[in-house]
């Protein structure tokens, strides 16, 4: 194989593992926000309001999310709704993963002490207040490091996009690899890169936060 | 008819202007005799275990009333219904001479909206026995955040007042620590400056020296002490501490079996009393002493 060619390889390599960190990176805020919104709607004394929230919590966390990304994909423009490749990537992943972020939102507000809860009332907070103000801020620190875990979930699921004919990272090392025989190499690389886009980008951004909101759980010195 | 919605509008709001006089006219020769905190036959069930029996209570407006008795005789139910943190199966609850569980609707009681709630409970403050500060704020934010949240107070106002309860309960150079930097009886100082912040008629005392090391009861125990003498509050306060009670009430309630078996002054029921019960109760914990 000649030089230019590797040269051709690499680029798409590169370019591939980029697609895939800004695929990881949109889809995160989608499931975060999208997790916050539905696992509060979960935990709604609302009927009318925590079961859409099951509903949706159901079906995107109980079906495939190949299958998920092929009905944006392929099955909505029969219905005269047609997405871009990269809207669907994003969504579509961002989507499926916020179904199990409202879970771990739902378990970390539950597992706030229920002391908090009866301080609140004492104080005479209105339900909105007293969520907004002491109960989610306390279970955002305690879901965080769930989190951690099913962000660097997402950003494995993100090789599926190529089937939603995008090529990420995977699919460019697998075309690398097919291009010079050199299967060995080109799969080293790409269980590394995965491995640096979570060590080097998730990890160290959720223990910043951890970091960042962890005031009054630890013990520090006083100011 | 926008003219009939004026005139109706009218018609309004001198019926409301009516009613304030009357209701004030009322409270003037009410206020007196009526009491700040009535039980009324309040059943407390949970499943087929009957808590409290059609308990009547009545506190007077300043009384500082102790609750002793063995535990699960409902003496912190009696608290925690009137804090609503638990719903009666029974009875009514009057809060300065308003239903509290209840709401008038056409002239009878019917169970109370959540609005009616919040009205009425914003008379009342409590203190726990675990403190249940809100650990992702300091000192001062916990004391702030419902007076202007809730009340509607600036962020100064709410901040200068915060400052000065801090103040009264000695811990005015602790204000920006976080709960977990503070001790026990420290924490308990905190949450009683908290409670006070949202400037209550009646405050509520869960055996809130009952998680604090032995050494840090008496720091408590003072707070609680200044502010019966130098404010107008009434207080309810159940208790192990019996000498802190005899001390401090006006009136002592012994709770057995989700009844009172016996009240009156802390002269009566610690020196001579009359129920069997309250006997062996007050013998046991001398014992223990």
């Amino acid at each position: 194989m000649n030089e230019f060619a590797l040269s051709l390889t690499f680029s798409a390599l590169a370019r591939g593992l980029l697609v895939t960190a800004a695929v990881t990176m949109a889809a995160s805020l989608v499931a975060v926000t999208m997790g916050l919104v539905v696992g509060l709607c979960r935990v709604s004394p609302r009927r009318s309001v925590r079961w859409p929230a099951i509903v949706y919590i159901e079906f995107f966390r109980g079906t495939s999310l190949l299958v998920q990304l092929y009905w944006w994909f392929f099955v909505l423009p029969i219905f005269g709704v047609a997405l871009s490749p990269w809207t669907v990537a994003i969504f579509g992943i961002g989507v499926c993963v916020s179904s199990y972020g409202a879970e771990l939102v739902r378990a970390a507000i539950r597992a706030v002490d229920r002391g908090q809860y009866e301080a609140s009332i004492a104080l005479n907070f209105s339900r909105a207040t007293m969520m907004r103000r002491i109960i989610v801020p306390q279970a955002i620190r305690a879901m965080l490091p769930a989190w951690g875990t099913l962000l660097i979930e997402l950003l494995k699921g993100t090789s599926l996009v190529f089937f939603i004919t995008i090529s990420e990272f995977t699919s460019s090392a697998k075309s690398a690899a097919d291009a010079t025989g050199n299967y060995l190499f080109f799969f080293a690389i790409a269980l590394l890169g995965y491995y640096i886009v979570a060590r080097g980008l998730i990890t160290p951004f959720v223990r910043w936060l951890e970091s960042h909101l962890s005031r009054g759980f630890v013990r520090i010195t006083a100011p | 008819m926008i003219e009939h919605n004026v005139r109706l509008g009218k018609m309004m709001t001198r019926s409301k202007v009516l009613d304030h006089l009357i209701r004030d006219k009322d409270n003037v020769s009410i206020a007196m005799t009526q009491p700040m905190v009535r039980f009324e036959n309040v059943t407390k069930r949970y499943g087929a275990l009957t808590v409290l029996d059609g308990l009547n209570l009545d506190i007077a407006r300043n009384e500082k009333v102790s609750i002793i008795g063995p535990s699960g005789s409902g003496k912190t139910t009696v608290l925690r219904m009137l804090m609503t943190l638990e719903q009666i199966n029974g009875g009514v609850i009057w809060v300065d001479g308003e239903p509290l569980t209840h709401m008038n609707k056409h002239g009878q009681l019917v169970p109370a909206s959540e609005r009616h709630l919040r009205r009425v409970r914003a008379k009342i403050g409590m203190v726990f026995q675990h403190f249940n500060l809100f650990p992702h704020l300091t000192a001062l934010q916990n004391c702030i955040e419902a007076p202007v949240s809730v009340l509607g107070l600036s962020r100064q106002e709410a901040e200068a007042r915060g400052a000065e309860l801090l103040d009264m309960v000695g811990l005015g150079d602790k204000k920006n620590h976080y709960p977990i930097q503070l001790s026990g009886g420290q924490k308990q100082r905190v949450a009683i400056a908290r409670a006070l912040a949202m400037r209550p008629k009646v405050m509520l005392f869960d055996e809130v020296t009952s998680a604090l090391d032995p050494e840090l009861v008496g720091e408590v125990l003072n707070v609680i002490r200044t502010l019966g003498t130098e404010h107008d509050l009434t207080m309810l306060m159940v208790t192990h501490q019996m000498a802190f009670a005899k001390e401090f009430s006006d009136r002592v309630c012994f709770f057995h079996g989700g009844k009172i078996a016996e009240q009156g002054t802390p002269d009566q029921l610690f020196g001579d009393p009359q129920n069997e019960r309250t006997k062996q109760f007050l013998s046991a914990v001398l014992e223990a002493r």
